[in-house]
C-alpha cells in the first residue's frame, strides 16, 4: 500500500467512525454507567458487612423499617415484567432520581463515617469515601446518557433528605448509619438493575452480552 | 359438673400418661436458606425441630415490611419437603418478607425465629447447561475449547441478570482444580493442556450480585498425543549450539598454541649477561654478583683525560687575593674585563677546553705553572687545566724531548700535592669564569699546549667534575712546526684559552691544542664557528682586523692581537703570529688568544 492509499484508508474509517459514533457512544455509556452502578452496589454490600461484623443486637431491635427510607416514596417496579414495561427514558430518570437523592445523604455518610463507635471505622470511612466519588461520576455518566437518548421530557423526582445528623448517643449514631446504609444498598440495587436493562435494550447489535 | 370434672381428670391422667410415653409438642423449626434462581421466583427451606412424637404440620407465614397482612406460603410441594415456593406473582422485588414457619402438633405448636429476606439479595442461578469440550488443532498446538449455555431459568437476554461464568479442569489423578474465569462470554479456550491426557471440565456461573451456582457435571476431554512445537524448536536449537561448541572445542584444541600465544603474550623474562639464575637460587650470591661486574668498568686509566669538562668556577675574591702575589698573571689580568662572552656556559657547552693559563712552553713556564698550578689550587676553573710542572711523571712525551710543552689541564696529583684542589678552597662562582680569562693574555698563543693526564683524573674525585662531554672534548695539538717560533717566546702569562682535544695518542694522553692555533687541522670544530668572528688582525692602532673567511682559512688567517705588547711589556706575549693581512675591514675589537672577540678589551686598561 503507497502512502496515498493509507492515508485514503484511515481518513474513511475515521468518517465510519464520526458517523456511527451515535450509537455506539450510547452503547459505549451504559456500560460504563453500568459497571460503575455495579462497582456502587458491590461497595454499600461490602460496608454492610463490615458494619454488621461486629453490630450490637439491640441495634436490630431499634433499627427503624426499610420503609422508612426517604426514598420509598418513589414508585419503580416491584418485579421483572414490569420493569420490561417500563420505557427507556423513564427507567433512566427513576435511575437518575434516585441517584440524585443520595448524593446528600451519603455527605452526611461521609462526615460521620470517621466518628462512628465502631472497631472498622476507618475502612468504613475510605469505603465512604469511595461510595461518593462513584455516586458523583455516574451521576456525570448518566447526564450524557440522557443527553444523548434524546428525551422529551426530564421527570426527575425530587427526594429530598431532610436528617442532618444521624443522632445523639454514638448507639443511635450507629445505627442510624447501618440503616441508612442499608437504604442506600437496596437503592443503588435498583439503580444498577436498570441500568443493566438499558444496556442490553441498548445493545442491539452485541446480543452476546445479553 | 361430676362428668366434667371427671372428664379433666382423665384428660389430665391421659396427658400425664402420654408424657410418661415420650410426645410432646414439636421442637421449633427453623428457615434454613431461600433462595431465588432468576430474580423472578424464590423458594425457602425450613429444617423441622423435632416433632415431639405425633404427627406435625407445618406452616409458613410471612408478611411484607410495609404491611400488617399475613399470608401463608402459596406452595409447598414444587420446592419439595419442607419447603414454600414463592412464584411470580407472589414475588416482590426489593421488598423485605418476614417469614416465620409455625411447627403444630397435636400437642401445641412452635414457631421460629423470624426471618427479613429481600429477594434480590438471595439470587443463586441454576448451573449452566449443554457443557462441551472438544479439541482444536491448531498450529501452534492442539488446545480445547469449552463450551456451555446459560441455566435455562436466567433471562440474561433481557438484561434482567447478569450472569458471569467460571470453569476449573484438572486430570483425574490432580487434586486442585486450574479454574478460569469466562466473564460474561459462553465459552472458553485452555491451553497448556499436556498432550495424551485426559482432563475434566466443570462450569459454574454467577449472577452479578448474588451466589455462585452449583458446578456442573463433568465434562471429560482427551488430549492428542503430540510434540509442542516449542520443545521441538528447543530442542534444535540445544543440538546446534552443541554442534557448534564442539567444533569451538575442537578447533581451540588444535590451535591451542597460537590461542596461548594470543591470550598469554610471553612475557619477556629478564635477562642478565652472566647472570645465573641457578646459582642464585642457590644461594651463593657473591659468585652471582660476581659475574655481573665487568672488568674494566668503570673505566679508570683509560678515560681519565677524557674527563676534560669541569666547570670550575673561580670566586672573584678569592681570585683576588690569588692574585695579588703574583707578578705573571697581574697583568694579564687586569688587561682582560670582566666580560666574558663565556661566562656561565657549563663546560659541556663549551666546545673547547678553557685554559686556565696562556702559557706556551714548559720551558718558561715551570715556575708559572707553579703558580697557576697554585691558582689552580684554590680555583675551580672551566677546565681542569692546571699548571703542569715540567714533564708529567706520566706524560712520555715531555720526556720524549719533542719539544712540546704540555701544560696539564688536570694537575698531577701524586708529585704535587698542590695541584690537588681543596675541595672546600674555592667556591665555584661562575662569575669568576670572566676573571679566568682575564689571565689569558692576548698571547695566548697557539704555542700553548696543554697536556691533558689521564691519570690525574681519578684523583680529582673531589673536584667538581663532570663527564665529559664528547663532543666538547677539545684537544690542543701540537704542532711542532708551529712550536718554535711561538714557544719559547711564549710568557707563560696566566691565562685561559680554549683548548681542543685533538687526539688521545697511545700513551693516553690528549693532545690538546688552543683553539687559536693556527695549524690546526679543518677538522676543529672551531671552524664551524659562524657566530664569532674571528680577529685576523689586530693593526697597531689596536683596531682588530676581523676576518670573515671559514674553514681552510682558520688555520691560515688566524691572527692574535699582540696586546699584550702594547699593554704589558712584562708578559711577553707570544711571538705575533703575523698572519696575512687579508684587508680584512679593520674593527676596534680586540681579541683574545682564542679566537673569541671581546670587545670590552677596548676600553681602558685597568
Amino acid at each position: 500500500m503507497t502512502q496515498g492509499s493509507r492515508l485514503c484508508f484511515a481518513v474513511a474509517v475515521l468518517m465510519c467512525a464520526f458517523v456511527s459514533i451515535n450509537g455506539v457512544g450510547l452503547n459505549d455509556l451504559l456500560e460504563r454507567a453500568s459497571q460503575l452502578s455495579d462497582k456502587l452496589h458491590s461497595l454499600s454490600t461490602s460496608l454492610t458487612n463490615d458494619l454488621d461484623s461486629h453490630f450490637p443486637p439491640v441495634g436490630r431491635v431499634m433499627m427503624p423499617r426499610p420503609s422508612m427510607c426517604h426514598t420509598s416514596s418513589l414508585q419503580v417496579p416491584n418485579d421483572k415484567d414490569q420493569a420490561l414495561k417500563v420505557p427507556e427514558d423513564e427507567l433512566l430518570s427513576l435511575a437518575r432520581s434516585l441517584l440524585l437523592a443520595w448524593s446528600d445523604p451519603l455527605a452526611l455518610l461521609s462526615s460521620e463515617a470517621s466518628s462512628l463507635a465502631h472497631p472498622e471505622r476507618n475502612t468504613i470511612d475510605s469505603k465512604t469515601k469511595e461510595l461518593q466519588e462513584n455516586i458523583n461520576s455516574l451521576g456525570a455518566g448518566l447526564e450524557h446518557v440522557f443527553n444523548k437518548m434524546d428525551s422529551t421530557s426530564d421527570n426527575l423526582s425530587s427526594l429530598p433528605f431532610y436528617t442532618n445528623s444521624l443522632g445523639q448517643d454514638k448507639t443511635s449514631r450507629l445505627v442510624n448509619f447501618h440503616f441508612l446504609l442499608s437504604c442506600f444498598r437496596r437503592d443503588s440495587h435498583k439503580i444498577d438493575s436498570f441500568l443493566k436493562v438499558l444496556r442490553c435494550r441498548a445493545a442491539k447489535k452485541r446480543p452476546e452480552m445479553c | 359438673m361430676r362428668n366434667s370434672g371427671a372428664m379433666l381428670i382423665l384428660t389430665f391422667i391421659a396427658i400425664l400418661t402420654l408424657q410418661a410415653a415420650g410426645v410432646s409438642p414439636p421442637g421449633k423449626p427453623r428457615l434454613t436458606s431461600c433462595r431465588s434462581p432468576e430474580k423472578e421466583t424464590f423458594t425457602c427451606w425450613w429444617e423441622p425441630g423435632g416433632d415431639g412424637g405425633l404427627p406435625t404440620t407445618y406452616a409458613l407465614y410471612y408478611h411484607l415490611e410495609n404491611s400488617e397482612t399475613v399470608y401463608e406460603c402459596p406452595d409447598y410441594r414444587t420446592a419439595g419437603e419442607n419447603s414454600c415456593f414463592f412464584n411470580k406473582n407472589d414475588t416482590s422485588l426489593w421488598v423485605n418478607y418476614n417469614i416465620t414457619v409455625v411447627a403444630s402438633n397435636a400437642l401445641g405448636k412452635n414457631i421460629s425465629d423470624p426471618v427479613e429476606v429481600d429477594v434480590v439479595y438471595i439470587v443463586q442461578p441454576n448451573t449452566p447447561e449443554h457443557v462441551t469440550a472438544v479439541v482444536v488443532h491448531d498450529e501452534q498446538g492442539p488446545f480445547v475449547r469449552v463450551s456451555w449455555e446459560k441455566p435455562r431459568t436466567a433471562d440474561t437476554r433481557s438484561g434482567w441478570i447478569t450472569l458471569l461464568y467460571q470453569l476449573r479442569v484438572k486430570q483425574e489423578k490432580d487434586k486442585e482444580w486450574e479454574e478460569y474465569n469466562a466473564g460474561m462470554q459462553k465459552y472458553y479456550n485452555v491451553f497448556s493442556l499436556h498432550p495424551d491426557k485426559e482432563y475434566m471440565v466443570q462450569v459454574r456461573c454467577k449472577p452479578d450480585h448474588g451466589f455462585w451456582s452449583e458446578w456442573t457435571q463433568t465434562t471429560y476431554v482427551k488430549m492428542p498425543d503430540y510434540i509442542t512445537r516449542e520443545r521441538s524448536l528447543w530442542i534444535m536449537i540445544t543440538i546446534f549450539f552443541v554442534f557448534i561448541v564442539l567444533i569451538l572445542t575442537w578447533t581451540l584444541n588444535v590451535k591451542r598454541n597460537s590461542v596461548k600465544l594470543c591470550l598469554l603474550p610471553a612475557v619477556p623474562g629478564p635477562k642478565i649477561k652472566g647472570f645465573d639464575k641457578q646459582l642464585l637460587k642457590s644461594g651463593k650470591s657473591e659468585e652471582v654478583f660476581n659475574t655481573l661486574v665487568i672488568q674494566g668498568f668503570p673505566p679508570t686509566t683509560d678515560y681519565d683525560n677524557l674527563l676534560v669538562e669541569y666547570l670550575e668556577v673561580y670566586d672573584n675574591e678569592e681570585q683576588e687575593l690569588v692574585l695579588d702575589g703574583k707578578d705573571l698573571s697581574e697583568d694579564c689580568m687586569k688587561s682582560k674585563s670582566p666580560s666574558d662572552i663565556d661566562s656561565g656556559r657549563g663546560s659541556c657547552d663549551s666546545r673547547t677546553l678553557l685554559l686556565e693559563k696562556c702559557m706556551d712552553g714548559r720551558e718558561g713556564s715551570g715556575s708559572n705553572q707553579h703558580q697557576y698550578s697554585q691558582h689552580g689550587e684554590t680555583r675551580w676553573a672551566s677546565t681542569e687545566s692546571s699548571e703542569s710542572q715540567g714533564p708529567e711523571p706520566g706524560s712520555p712525551e715531555s720526556a720524549n724531548g719533542r719539544g712540546k710543552t704540555w701544560p696539564v689541564v688536570f694537575s698531577s696529583p701524586k708529585p704535587q700535592p698542590h695541584h690537588h684542589y681543596p675541595v672546600g678552597a674555592a667556591k665555584p662562582a661562575y662569575h669568576s669564569v670572566p676573571e679566568i680569562l682575564n689571565h689569558l693574555s692576548p698571547h695566548a698563543m697557539p704555542s700553548n699546549y696543554h697536556q691533558l693526564n689521564h691519570q690525574d683524573i681519578p684523583q680529582q674525585e673531589h673536584r667538581f667534575s663532570k663527564p665529559a662531554c664528547r663532543h666538547s672534548q677539545s684537544y690542543n695539538q701540537f704542532n711542532l712546526d708551529g712550536v718554535d717560533t711561538p714557544a719559547p717566546g711564549v710568557p707563560p702569562s696566566p691565562s685561559l684559552e680554549y683548548v681542543e682535544v685533538q687526539r688521545v695518542n697511545p700513551e693516553n694522553m690528549l693532545l690538546l691544542r688552543p683553539l687559536s692555533d693556527p695549524n690546526r687541522e679543518p677538522e676543529g670544530s672551531d671552524c664551524t664557528r659562524e657566530d664569532y668572528s674571528k680577529v685576523k688582525e689586530v693593526t697597531s692602532n689596536n683596531i682588530l682586523l676581523l676576518q670573515r673567511a671559514m674553514s681552510h682559512q682558520c688555520v691560515d688567517d688566524y691572527s692574535q692581537a699582540d696586546q699584550c705588547t702594547t699593554q704589558q711589556p712584562p708578559h711577553p706575549c707570544k711571538p705575533a703570529v703575523h698572519q696575512s693581512n687579508s684587508g680584512m675591514p679593520q674593527e676596534a675589537i680586540r681579541v683574545m688568544g682564542n679566537g673569541y672577540v671581546d670587545s670590552t678589551v677596548l676600553m681602558p686598561s685597568y
